[in-house]
């Protein structure tokens, strides 16, 4: 535990996050920040079929996906491809 | 996709220090490879000295870095004093010199990773930073400030390589050589890895790249192929199942002085397919009736190659 209350490793920066699924009923995002559970970051339809959201990241390296109806899908915009824990294919955002 | 509100509007300076300070449970080692070609602007170079001030200022998480020069660049240019002063006041200040008579860049960085690795230990990241490209360009300065990335995340998600990829324009030499040449190629002779690589990263023998101690140390200790070393990394990559991240590290060009002519490019085509032969005998020759299966891939290799080279000639004349 870093006991720095200045380290940078403390920094919470806002991030949005966007998914394309106009048909899709229930988007939401999962990553190593919510232990890849996608009942903690459900996402919001805007009108013209986008899922946003907005979550403050710890400054890092973080590996995170969409949860699309049920299915994992990685993100085409992302600036990184890495693989999860269970060995699947995920997005990485770097928060600087 | 994702946008960060603020965070793509810091200076690339200001990245680079962030970015640097997640790492403090592994040594980042720095290793710079000077253009086989000296150039004769140092603007660029200049850029990428300028950069490496922010990790010899952590020394706690930067190694101290490692330039590799080839002694027959050195001996062509002993004679400029714009040569001597730089490599005198910049390299030299900035790094330590490994001066070395190398065959070919791949040579350079097994030479190098090689010296780093023996000074490094278990958790210890090796990062490969080419010193022929624009990085002094307003692009260039932004890639330089996402490439201490690639260390840090093999360091803070334990990865074993993590391969820089670079945006270029779809008619750049370079991507027309891994389209045609490099990933046809691979899944000629490779088609399960080759489709595994390209889940990944569209450029297989990008320059820009970091990987871990243990990994590196298993490469090291096989042949070495004189040619592609990032794409034979990427295969045992796959092969071992290793992890593996690619991270964009944005648009920059390599300087004017190592663009690929066409001689060049079909160069680049012909020693993959060499490789890419070499390791397929390497990992089947044990087993029975392998040569008919060889021969029949080597005879659609031909063609590819074949096709390659007929392709780049249209676009690269």
């Amino acid at each position: 535990m870093n006991r720095n209350p200045y380290s940078a490793h403390r920094n919470l920066r806002a991030i949005n996050f966007f998914c394309q699924a106009p048909q899709a009923e229930k988007v939401s995002l999962i990553g190593d920040f919510n232990q890849w559970s996608p009942d903690t970051h459900p996402m919001r339809r805007s009108p013209d079929g986008t899922w946003t959201l907005t979550v403050e990241l710890r400054h890092g390296h973080h590996r995170y996906a969409f949860w699309v109806d049920g299915h994992l899908a990685i993100d085409p915009r992302a600036q990184g491809i890495t693989r999860n824990d269970q060995g699947q294919r995920v997005s990485l955002v770097p928060v600087s | 996709m994702k946008s960060p509100e603020a965070g793509s509007k810091a200076p690339p300076s200001k990245q680079r220090r962030q970015v640097a300070r997640s790492v403090t449970t592994s040594k980042i080692h720095p290793i710079l490879v000077y253009p086989f070609r000296n150039p004769e602007d140092y603007t660029h170079l200049k850029a990428l000295y300028a950069a490496s001030e922010e990790w010899l200022a952590q020394p706690q998480i930067y190694a101290r870095p490692m330039t590799v020069i080839d002694r027959k660049t050195h001996y062509r240019a002993a004679s400029d004093p714009a040569y001597t002063e730089f490599r005198r006041k910049t390299v030299e200040a900035h790094s330590e010199i490994l001066d070395a008579w190398t065959v070919d860049t791949c040579q350079m960085w097994y030479t190098a990773l090689g010296a780093a690795y023996e000074r490094g230990s278990s958790k210890d990241v090796y990062w490969v930073i080419p010193g022929d490209f624009d990085y002094g360009s307003p692009t260039g300065s932004e890639v330089l400030g996402r490439l201490p990335d690639l260390p840090a995340i093999c360091a803070e998600l334990d990865q074993d390589i993590c391969v820089g990829e670079v945006s270029t324009d779809p008619c750049h030499s370079k991507q027309l050589i891994d389209t045609h040449g490099t990933f046809a190629l691979l899944y000629n002779w490779f088609p399960a890895e080759a489709r595994d690589i390209r889940q990944y990263t569209e450029r297989p023998r990008s320059e820009f790249f970091a990987i871990r101690h243990d990994f590196l140390g298993d490469m090291l200790k096989r042949r070495w192929y004189a040619y592609e070393q990032t794409m034979v990394m990427l295969l045992h990559a796959v092969f071992g199942k290793k992890r593996i991240t690619r991270f964009s590290v944005g648009d920059i060009s390599d300087l004017p002085e190592g663009r690929e002519t066409l001689a060049s490019a079909m160069q680049q085509v012909e020693r993959t397919e060499r490789v890419v032969k070499s390791l397929w005998r390497e990992r089947h020759g044990a087993r029975t009736g392998w040569t008919d299966q060889y021969r029949r891939l080597e005879a659609q290799s031909e063609q590819i190659r074949r096709s390659a080279l007929i392709i780049l000639e249209k676009l690269l004349v």
